[in-house]
């Protein structure tokens, strides 16, 4: 019952996430869809931990949100040493990497 | 004979070992050392250094003579070489045979020596002219005493350097450079034979000291004897200037007269009979017959060249030419001591000859006969020691001449009575030119003085003097030629029978003719009178004493043997002039063969190249221009998908990532 229910939201929070990435402009919008993307791990790990009993699941979904709060802070850190450099804190301002 | 057995047999026990040997040729070396390096300091001291030098060697010399008397060989050695084997071993060693050239050396060096200090007194390379002369002194003293072919040969070189140096010492003129150059190359022809021949010995008998190539000489096959002592013989004609060598020795009279007197008459030119006769017995009866011959040609050539010449010094020049054919004639009959006997004599008489030219040379600025004459009166004390030389070399008795030639002649009796003829024949011509020579120089009439300085035997110093007019020399000249007038009185007494020979028993000959040959002593005293009188009727009064019939024939040698028998001439003409030609025609092969060749080289790389450079530019630089371009091209198509943005990017990733995904699960 709940696999038919939450795998399809899991797929549905990590599609959006990547929609978000790819089309967001604003650099904490692509952060905050870089968190959704994480979360349909984390339900996946809870999931499928529920699923088959297996408990080590649910550290790997602790794990990930340790890593989601180290991640926000960097990429907030990134933003910020963007807005100084670049003088901007939209991603397709920022074309240092343009050949 | 092993090696070490043959080493052993030179350890006799007549063999004393003295390393003060050095000392003697050392005393004048240092001396030279000194006045090349300070002598300009030293001035007028630097003529005094160098006779003291070699009155301390003549010392030394001294000082052996009872040993020497006693039989005993003298020696030194020291290691040269370890590296080879055998070792060499270099040393000194003084026997009879080369105690008798150091006293010649040294003491006739001593002599003329004091003598250049006045004959040079005003030159400007006064201290220069005493550093030659010690220099050679040392190295003729070397090559006396030298037991090792290798170490003579050095000692060889050295003085024919100094020989050069001493011919051209006054090289502003260019006949004396000339001469010096004429000198240089002509025994060095002999000395290439003399070093062809030491290599063959060392290639051949392995070693090259004296005393084992006498033991060992019986080993060597008699061809091979026979071309090493040819060879050495040629090293020998070349420096005692024998007839085919010849034409040096008279053009070095232009050298100072000291030097002629000390190198070109007494010592250096003696080396080559010295080294005749140290090497005897090397030397085969077919080799011994070629030395006779060379020395007999020389000796009547030279001395009818001699009769003609009107140069004071020339005259002198040829007279010793034919001596040293005398002595070499001796040494072919083998006869070693005779011809050192002669050696010695005429060491005293020609270099009393050539100082006593000299003081005239020195007085009148004059070497010409024309000149010359009736000097007697002016300086009647040279006149006299003049004369007493003259008849010594004419082999009066009982002066030395008379004792060495008489018993040369009495040994030529006794091989070949052809041979006491034609040597009779000699010793007339002998008497008849140096009588010439000192009757016209000092008897009969004054000379013209016309011309005066024109011929140079003169420093260019004392030629700015030359008004002083005639005069004795200084006695600073004339004592040394006093002391040379004893020996050339008296040194023939060590070989005559009233002493009992004690010269023939210093050389180690047993078997001496004792007592005085009446026949020979007759014969040769009426060929020295004839000769004498020659020269007073034809030399000086200029009677013809030829018949009218022989007269054209006699003018016709006489004119031959003023022209020294077109030997000069002849060399100019088919040796000189030839290599001259060829050398020229060398040139120009170089200058348009090897030139052309070259430049054409050159000229045809430049084109080469320049078409290489057309097709470096052309081929090569658009090949690699073409690479960059199209490369950099392709690099701006690319260019355009870099475009920065992340998030087109992560789309490529997430397509990519998807379409993977898809293949795989597939």
């Amino acid at each position: 019952m709940s696999s038919a229910l939450f795998v399809p939201l899991a797929h549905a929070l990590f599609c959006l996430g990547v929609y978000g990435i790819l089309t967001r402009r604003h650099a904490i919008g692509i952060l905050l869809s870089i968190e959704l993307i994480l979360n349909a791990a984390v339900l996946n790990f809870a999931l499928f931990s529920r699923l088959f009993s297996h408990v080590a699941a649910q550290i790997f979904a602790l794990f990930i949100i340790a890593l989601a709060a180290c991640e926000a802070v960097v990429g907030l850190a990134i933003v910020l040493s963007l807005a100084r450099t670049a003088k901007t804190v939209f991603a397709d301002g920022a074309t240092l990497l343009k050949g | 004979m092993g090696y070490e057995a043959a080493v052993q047999q030179l350890l006799t026990p007549t063999t004393i070992p003295l390393p003060q040997l050095v000392w003697i040729p050392a005393y004048p070396l240092v001396t030279f050392l000194v006045l090349i390096l300070w002598g300009r300091r030293l001035g007028r001291f630097s003529g005094w250094l160098a006779g003291l030098a070699l009155a301390c060697s003549c010392g030394v010399v001294l000082t052996l003579a009872n040993a020497v008397f006693a039989g005993y060989r003298i020696v030194t050695q020291w290691t040269w070489l370890s590296a080879t084997n055998p070792r060499w071993t270099f040393g000194l060693s003084v026997d009879g045979l080369s105690w008798v050239m150091l006293v010649v050396v040294t003491a006739v060096g001593m002599m003329i020596t004091i003598y250049s200090i006045g004959y040079m007194r005003d030159d400007p390379r006064f201290s220069r002219f005493f550093a030659y002369l010690s220099l050679f002194c040392a190295s003729m003293l070397g090559l006396v005493m030298a037991d090792h072919f290798v170490l003579l040969y050095m000692c060889w070189e050295l003085v024919g350097l100094c020989s050069y140096l001493l011919i051209s010492f006054w090289f502003e003129k260019p006949a004396a450079a000339a001469a010096g150059r004429k000198a240089f190359l002509t025994t060095r022809i002999g000395d290439t034979g003399l070093f062809l021949g030491i290599l063959l010995l060392a290639w051949t008998a392995g070693e090259l000291r004296f005393a084992y190539l006498s033991l060992i000489r019986h080993q060597l096959q008699p061809a091979l004897l026979t071309a090493a002592s040819l060879l050495i013989f040629l090293g020998a004609a070349g420096k005692s200037a024998q007839v085919p060598l010849h034409v040096w020795l008279p053009d070095a009279m232009e050298g100072p007269t000291p030097v002629s007197a000390l190198i070109h008459a007494a010592t250096m030119v003696a080396a080559g009979v010295y080294l005749v006769a140290r090497t005897l017995f090397l030397f085969t009866p077919e080799s011994l017959q070629v030395v006779l011959a060379i020395g007999l040609i020389t000796h009547l050539f030279a001395g009818t060249v001699a009769l003609t010449m009107t140069d004071i010094k020339r005259v002198l020049a040829y007279s010793t030419l034919s001596q040293l054919g005398l002595m070499m004639t001796v040494l072919g009959l083998g006869a070693a001591s005779l011809a050192m006997f002669h050696l010695a004599t005429h060491a005293c008489f020609k270099a009393l000859l050539f100082l006593a030219a000299g003081s005239v040379i020195h007085a009148t600025h004059q070497q010409e006969l024309a000149h010359l004459g009736g000097l007697r009166r002016v300086m009647p004390w040279t006149a006299f020691l003049f004369l007493i030389a003259a008849l010594s070399m004419s082999g009066c008795f009982p002066l030395s001449g008379f004792w060495s030639k008489d018993a040369m002649l009495l040994e030529a009796w006794h091989s070949r009575p052809w041979l006491f003829w034609t040597l009779l024949v000699g010793a007339m011509m002998t008497a008849a030119y140096i009588f010439r020579l000192y009757l016209r120089c000092f008897e009969g009439a004054a000379g013209q003085t016309a011309g005066r300085g024109a011929h140079g035997g003169h420093t260019p110093a004392s030629a700015a003097s030359g008004g002083a007019g005639r005069h004795e020399s200084p006695l600073v000249m004339m004592l040394p030629m006093s002391v040379l007038a004893l020996g050339a009185v008296g040194a023939g007494l060590a070989g005559s029978p009233w002493l009992h020979q004690p010269f023939f028993r210093l050389l180690g000959v047993t078997d001496v003719h004792e007592g005085i040959d009446v026949f020979i002593l007759t014969s040769s005293t009426a060929a020295a009178a004839m000769g004498i009188w020659l020269a007073w009727t034809v030399g000086l009064k200029r009677r013809v004493l030829l018949p009218a019939g022989l007269r054209p024939l006699g003018h016709r040698l006489y004119e031959l043997a003023a022209h020294k028998y077109y030997v000069d001439e002849i060399y100019e003409r088919f040796l000189i002039n030839p290599f001259l030609a060829a050398t020229r025609g060398l040139a120009q092969f170089d200058l348009r063969v090897i030139d052309g060749a070259v430049n054409g080289a050159g000229s045809a790389s430049v084109l080469l190249s320049r078409w290489k450079e057309r097709f470096d530019r052309a081929v090569v630089d658009r090949l690699v221009n073409g690479l960059a371009s199209t490369i950099r091209q392709a690099g701006s198509l690319l260019r355009w998908i870099q475009t920065g943005v992340i998030q087109q990017y992560l789309l490529v990733i997430v397509v990519a990532v998807v379409v993977l995904a898809s293949v795989v699960r597939r």
